[in-house]
């Protein structure tokens, strides 16, 4: 078998002053080529494990492996080379254009002057095609929609040039054309050997969007498989303490999810 | 428009050096009196004397001054990731005037005479010595106060920061009081930001201590750019965020240590300056940095050449922190306005 691409094993994470673990014992394996999904209530962990992922939080135990290297060994710069993060919230008031932005995913690259070459503005710009935000490039990001603004933050990942994403809720704020876009995108790059953790709460989206889904509750893996085997109705009502339907797709089978509310009247 | 930033540095630098140039003419040749910088090269007095002796080694103090409060103000705004930032907000001069005036009011004793020594065996004044420890005290004091759960707070540092320098103030004033007449006159005339006549060894020193941090600053300037995204996000693209900011603060403090040294308490320059330099070529730091150093010298030496000609009108010449804080006030509100 060869090397996983993101590795933790028994992953454990404890917010400094809490009183309980906000990740406690978590193991997952990702693969090149992979999209796993990462979904469960609020407070379950998701973003936790997203930066445990990303690297950006040390685990309190347990151990966190990047293409073969152990995390910690490695320095910040090189870990960046092999990993990009997005954030739930990016900041919405900065006065730097999208292209700016784009292009500072190429920071892990850049020596000491930090001075970018053409081939560093040739992927930001590339980047920004890709999520079909070319078009945005002069504008300061503050001035941005919401969607358009992820769109900005999601090519900076993507000019990282990194192998591994991990986006924490890429698709939340997207239309509905611009989230086939982003999965898309994601595909193209998975085909090239990269591979994507992605924090959702569109259990439909994630069911269709991804190979694998790991569903979270409270700290810990409730379950971890494809999306068949995670997305059943029992499990999910249990862990999300909500009444829902699941479905399959007519066409290609995947699980669809609605909450159960009532139609009514106004 | 999609120039590099070494090609939109460049050309900031080709629009603000010249500039410069026109300012060190102004600066050269206005005062209380008039004189001409072509005779003055050609030796006729008193011209030369009043050109090359006396205005040219201020109009240099002016600029490396100037330079150094601009860069680190712009460092400090995008450290703290707020536009109100200032050396003079933020605590490091206050910690610089305390240190200049401790090394003022401990002259003659043991203390004053082993600061004489220390400084003298680094190749500086005491007063410098002393300013340049004391804003490297109050960076540390600052973002010490200004840290929760090991994370700077920006905000929180600011705050910190702000009553920092009413301390200083306050304690300065107190020194002052206990000082002899003479020592506080020189105490004062420096609180408000003087530019006095300094010698050739002095201005190479302090344009070393200027020039020095300015390069290392303009070094990290793109890693500055990252910091806007916050601590995770600067992380995530691999820089080293408490290292960079260290190293900034350290840089600043030294650049603005040695200029309150020098002129004492000059306001406005470090915020006005950059927001300026920001409306015409953008947040990109690595532009931003450099442009602001030089356009921040050429903002001094105006100032100090107003200040000279208002002696022609008062009679007495006013410190140019003075006027650069009337110049700066409503000039800042100017661009706050602009940019909302």
């Amino acid at each position: 078998m060869s090397e996983p691409a993101l590795e933790l094993t028994d992953v454990r994470f404890r917010h400094p002053g809490a009183t309980r673990d906000a990740l406690s014992g978590a193991t997952l394996r990702m693969d090149a080529g992979e999209i796993v999904g990462v979904v469960g209530p609020n407070a379950a962990g998701k973003s936790t494990l997203a930066r445990l992922a990303a690297t950006l939080l040390a685990p309190s135990s347990g151990l966190v492996r990047l293409g073969g290297g152990e995390a910690r060994e490695l320095s910040r710069r090189e870990r960046a080379k092999r990993v990009a993060f997005l954030a739930q919230d990016e900041p919405g008031d900065l006065p730097f254009t999208a292209r700016e932005i784009a292009l500072m995913g190429r920071a892990p690259h850049l020596g000491l002057w930090a001075l970018e070459g053409e081939s560093d503005r040739a992927r930001a710009r590339a980047a920004l095609e890709e999520l079909d935000a070319a078009h945005l490039s002069d504008r300061p990001v503050s001035q941005l929609s919401g969607g358009e603004r992820k769109r900005v933050y999601l090519a900076r990942t993507f000019a990282q040039g990194a192998p591994i994403l991990v986006l924490d809720e890429p698709t939340d704020a997207l239309d509905l054309r611009h989230q086939a876009r982003l999965v898309e995108a994601l595909r193209a790059r998975t085909r090239r050997g990269g591979c994507a953790l992605l924090v959702m709460h569109d259990l439909s989206l994630a069911g269709s969007a991804c190979d694998r889904v790991v569903l979270l509750d409270e700290g810990k893996i409730a379950a971890a498989g494809t999306p068949d085997e995670v997305l059943r109705a029992e499990l999910l009502e249990r862990v999300y303490g909500a009444a829902l339907d699941v479905f399959a797709h007519p066409r290609s089978g995947r699980p669809l999810v609605t909450v159960k509310i009532t139609p009514g009247r106004a | 428009m999609t120039r590099s930033a070494a090609a939109r540095a460049a050309l900031a630098l080709a629009v603000l050096v010249p500039l410069l140039l026109l300012a060190a003419a102004a600066g050269l040749s206005l005062g209380a009196g008039n004189a001409s910088i072509a005779s003055a090269l050609r030796g006729v007095q008193p011209d030369a004397t009043l050109v090359l002796r006396l205005r040219l080694p201020r109009v240099l103090l002016a600029a490396e001054v100037g330079a150094a409060l601009s860069i680190a103000g712009a460092t400090l705004q995008a450290l703290l990731r707020n536009p109100l930032a200032d050396p003079f907000v933020f605590g490091l001069s206050g910690g610089a005037a305390i240190g200049a005036a401790l090394a003022v009011a401990a002259g003659g004793t043991v203390v004053g005479t082993a600061t004489v020594a220390a400084a003298t065996w680094v190749g500086l004044l005491p007063a410098q010595l002393a300013a340049v420890l004391g804003a490297l005290a109050a960076a540390l004091l600052v973002v010490a106060l200004g840290r929760s759960r090991g994370q700077l707070r920006p905000e929180r540092a600011l705050l910190v920061g702000v009553v920092f320098n009413s301390f200083a103030s306050a304690l300065v004033l107190s020194l002052e009081a206990i000082l002899a007449p003479e020592k506080t006159q020189a105490v004062l005339l420096w609180l408000s930001g003087t530019l006095g006549y300094e010698t050739g060894p002095v201005l190479s020193a302090a344009g070393v201590s200027v020039l020095l941090p300015a390069l290392v600053l303009t070094a990290l300037a793109g890693r500055l750019n990252l910091l806007a995204l916050g601590e995770e996000g600067a992380a995530a693209l691999g820089i080293d965020v408490e290292a960079t900011r260290l190293i900034c603060f350290v840089a600043s403090s030294a650049a603005v240590g040695a200029a309150v040294a020098l002129t004492g308490l000059v306001g406005f320059v470090g915020l006005v300056v950059p927001h300026g330099v920001r409306l015409f070529v953008g947040p990109d730091h690595r532009v931003v940095l450099p442009a602001s150093a030089v356009a921040g010298a050429a903002f001094l030496v105006l100032a100090d050449a107003a200040a000279r000609i208002l002696f022609r009108g008062l009679g007495a010449e006013p410190p140019v922190g003075a006027v650069t804080a009337v110049i700066g006030a409503p000039l800042f509100v100017f661009l706050l306005r602009r940019r909302a």
